[in-house]
């Protein structure tokens, strides 16, 4: 048997690993020492100004255009169309994921492509998501109004459905053993459905997509760091340009369990990061240039996958609660980790687009091709089933230089606006420029400390 | 990014990722090839089914991506031919997200499920030990392109079986005549300190010894190490040359930190390509190559005396002189092994017409059929060149590459003889029952 692992190695030089390869021989530590410097520099800056103009700037509001009120439905309808269709696609279409659209459209188009278009453009989610129009089609067909839920979720129960379901979700993408299959996907997605659009009709649409539905809670959440901002003003919609984060800034505190779903949402994807480094596997027993497959490591990712997210809760708890005891006038723990932790929202966004940026890139490009003939039938819907799959915007020395730049760009800024965010945030909770700067000295150490652990999960040496 | 319409894909690259899954004969009449007609007329126009078990997901994908070309390349060939037995070849493509478990799950669906006639394609050795029981219970012909010695060495079962790619020990031991009269004969091994390794160090050692070569040191790295410059000092100053064999993201540091060490004294190098497979030559860290040997399986660049059934099998698949996509030129191809994949499905053909195969009732036969095969002449069915195979051991052996980095570029210096490659047979499958 010992001779019978030639190939594992091979892959390993190649898969993935040229790329990082290239990064390895990159300056890299100089990167991850700029960073820090960055960002230790941006909260240095903030400590030493007023606060006062930069919070007066986060309230500007610069109003562009009214929008139409209607269409939600509309929209909502399509994309439920849209997603039977590719559920149907999942059970009848090509047993190959990159060629059928079902897992091209959930891990890359809506988890990586729609997270980014949500922090850029805002709340896409809140029109395009495949059940609101459904439920106002059955609320209209059977009379009842939206107050008419027959049941009530508790409200003690707070976050925590969409936390669990979070990471059902995580789990399922990083440690499952078939997460691209498209049946099993098509089966998920399916039954996921089913019960969200259940849950709706029974607990109401809203409470439900607040605090049940993982998705809608996690879109609106990176919603946030958009700068667009569509609000309903003297009966009509309008939309409004503000400062990116600014609306994370005037958010209303999350309860502990909102709290745990935004850091859950980051340290699952800092752990599909960690999961595939040298450090990881040498630390549960694996060889990283044989690495054995999924089924090997279920176990112990499992548990490493709980570990982060664990051990991110407890730095930032203990990083908030330090910050609020430093304060003149302290405001609690409950009140400033519920406030504090939408500063968390541009680092899981930057984590989002650094960590799947070259997916993005490949990915997307088999999406297009796979959405023009969902069923490989030979269709070619959209003119792009016979496109020829770019792989190498991600291959060789230059590819891995610019991703590498773009990478470091997003962590950095990422953690610079992170800083500013909750800057603004700790003057609105304690009132003034000393304790705002005072309380933030810890967080500001850990955002530092998360800058250069996720320049080093970019650049370290990684399987798979 | 560039858009390439389906028309010109199939000209240029040879085809698109779903040319051969459309429809060949799935459903009749949708999209046929040219060869529809034939098909038409022929006493069945039942596809034969294929089930292709395909690292899509995992660490294998960048190989998956240029089996799944050449592939596709040679089954549409095929199709235009009249197919097999006048039927046409489907390629029905299952992920096994390079990963044993999954491996023989896929095998299962692809007998169960789907009803293919025979699996095939896999490349990754823990996915082809994991999925073989599957396949020796269901009785489903498993042909592999793997490349391990894990089929030679008689420890799978008899329905698996590598016709189209030679095994590693053969390759090892077919390059340890060259290297001991024409680089020296005093050799260090350098080498990654687990399986893949120790494969080279335990084939390697006694092949060059035959040829009168001695291993002067081995030096086994931890498969965690990233930087080498402190093994170098262990290299025997009167070594001749280094046999390499690194793999994994720090094969650059590797070469980068080698030519630090050695500057222009060093002894010569020889490694083979497997850790720079799908790697430019040209990349930065790789200048130190320059003047050192490789092998390989099939070369990677166009080379000035190629045959005609190597350029026409290069048109096929959409590499260009370089070795890279036709239609991208930073895609450098998995060129050393994937013409495996094209030459097993046209070892499966001829078995198939040998065995006047049926259907799965005639999997037995198949099998028989394939072991009965001695020879494959080299031609535009085996354009990487002539090759013989062992019925007893299932496996093909073949002419292995040496090549030379000039200009970051590989010349081919010497193709070895089947014969250097031929070792003594440890297992016989065809005792084995059916």
């Amino acid at each position: 048997m010992a001779s019978a692992f030639v190939a594992v190695s091979r892959g390993e030089a190649m898969a993935h690993a040229s790329e990082r390869g290239h990064v390895l021989l990159l300056p890299t530590h100089y990167y991850v020492a700029g960073g820090a410097l960055a960002v230790s520099l941006s909260f240095l800056v903030l400590a030493f100004l007023s606060p006062r103009p930069l919070e007066e700037m986060a309230r500007k509001r610069l109003l562009l255009l009214a929008l139409p009120s209607t269409g939600r439905t509309l929209a909502s309808l399509l994309s439920f169309a849209v997603f039977a269709c590719l559920v149907a696609a999942g059970f009848l279409g090509s047993r190959d994921p990159l060629s059928n659209p079902l897992p091209l459209a959930v891990w890359t188009l809506l988890w990586v492509g729609l997270t980014l278009a949500q922090g850029i453009f805002g709340n896409l989610w809140a029109r395009i998501n495949p059940w609101y129009g459904p439920w106002r089609v059955v609320m209209a067909l059977t009379g009842r109004g939206e107050a008419g839920e027959p049941f009530r979720l508790p409200k003690a129960w707070g976050y925590w459905p969409a936390v669990m379901l979070l990471f059902a979700f995580a789990w399922f993408e990083l440690v499952y053993l078939a997460p691209d299959d498209p049946a099993r996907l098509a089966a998920a997605c399916l039954a996921y459905w089913l019960f969200s659009f259940a849950g709706m009709l029974l607990f109401g649409y809203e409470d439900w997509a607040r605090r049940v539905e993982f998705l809608s809670t996690f879109f609106s959440m990176i919603a946030r760091l958009s700068p667009f901002e569509a609000k309903e003003e003297d009966a009509c919609r309008q939309l409004a340009l503000r400062l990116p984060g600014a609306k994370a800034v005037d958010s209303d505190p999350l309860p502990p369990s909102g709290v745990a779903f935004l850091l859950l949402a980051l340290s699952s994807v800092s752990f599909d990061g960690f999961m595939r480094t040298f450090t990881w596997l040498g630390l549960i027993g694996i060889n990283p240039l044989d690495f054995p497959g999924r089924s090997a490591v279920i176990l112990p990712n499992s548990l490493g996958l709980a570990a982060m997210f664990a051990a991110l809760v407890a730095v930032f708890l203990i990083a908030v609660a330090l910050g609020d005891r430093m304060a003149a006038r302290p405001a609690g723990l409950g009140q400033s980790a519920g406030l504090l932790v939408w500063s968390i929202v541009p680092i899981s966004m930057a984590y989002h687009f650094s960590h799947y940026l070259t997916a993005l890139l490949v990915n997307g490009q088999y999406a297009l091709a796979a959405l023009s003939d969902p069923l490989s039938k030979g269709w070619n819907l959209f003119g792009t089933a016979g496109f020829h799959v770019q792989a190498g915007v991600a291959l060789g020395a230059q590819s891995a230089w610019m991703i590498w730049n773009a990478q470091v760009a997003a962590i950095i800024g990422g953690h610079m606006l992170a800083v500013v965010i909750a800057h603004v945030i700790a003057y609105r909770i304690h009132g003034s420029q000393r304790d705002a700067a005072t309380s933030q000295i810890p967080l500001a150490a850990l955002m530092v400390g998360y800058t250069v652990f996720g320049l080093w999960l970019l650049s370290s040496p990684t399987a798979g | 990014m560039t858009e390439i319409r389906t028309d010109k894909a199939v000209k240029s690259s040879g085809l698109t990722r779903r040319t051969a899954l459309k429809g060949l004969g799935a459903a009749a009449g949708l999209m046929m090839g040219p060869g529809f007609v034939r098909y038409s007329q022929a006493q069945s126009a039942e596809p034969i089914r294929i089930g292709f078990q395909c690292h899509r997901t995992g660490i294998g994908a960048a190989y998956g991506r240029w089996y799944e070309r050449t592939t596709n390349a040679a089954v549409k060939l095929i199709n235009e031919a009249g197919g097999i037995n006048g039927r046409p070849l489907e390629i029905v493509v299952e992920d096994d997200g390079t990963d044993p478990k999954r491996g023989a799950e896929v095998v299962e669906k692809f007998a169960n499920q789907h009803k293919v006639d025979l699996v095939y394609g896999t490349l990754f050795s823990h996915v082809v030990t994991g999925s073989a029981p599957a396949a020796g219970e269901l009785k489903i012909p498993y042909y592999v392109v793997s490349e391990g010695y894990h089929v030679a060495s008689g420890k799978l079962n008899r329905y698996c079986i590598q016709p189209g790619i030679t095994d590693v020990k053969a390759q090892v031991r077919s390059v340890a005549p060259w290297i001991a009269s024409n680089i020296g004969k005093k050799v260090t091994l350098v080498f990654p300190d687990y399986a893949f390794g120790h494969d080279h160090r335990d084939f390697f050692g006694p092949a060059f010894q035959e040829q009168g070569g001695e291993v002067v040191a081995m030096l086994p790295i931890p498969p965690t190490e990233t930087s080498f410059t402190r093994y170098f000092p262990q290299i025997p100053p009167d070594t001749d040359a280094i046999y390499h064999v690194m793999v994994g993201p720090a094969v650059l540091t590797f070469v980068k930190e080698m030519g630090e060490f050695f500057g222009s004294q060093g002894p010569a190098l020889f490694g083979f390509i497997d850790s720079l497979e799908a790697v430019d030559l040209a990349s930065p860290g790789l200048e130190f190559l320059e003047g050192s040997h490789f092998w390989e399986g099939s070369p990677r660049y166009l080379q000035p005396d190629a045959s005609e059934a190597q350029k026409f099998y290069r048109d096929a698949v959409g590499i260009d002189e370089n070795g890279a996509s036709v239609n991208d030129p930073k895609d450098v191809s998995t060129a050393a092994h994937m013409f495996g994949c094209w030459e097993t499905l046209y070892v499966i053909k001829a078995a198939m017409e040998a065995a006047d195969y049926k259907g799965p009732e005639d999997r037995a036969k198949l099998i028989e059929a394939t072991e009965a095969m001695t020879e494959f002449a080299e031609g535009k069915e085996h354009p990487q060149g002539d090759k013989t195979f062992n019925g007893k051991i299932h496996q093909c052996f073949g002419h292995q590459n040496i090549s030379l980095v000039e200009n970051m570029k590989l010349k081919v210096v010497h193709r070895t003889s089947i014969e250097d490659g031929i070792y003594e047979p440890e297992a016989d499958y065809m005792t084995m029952p059916l």
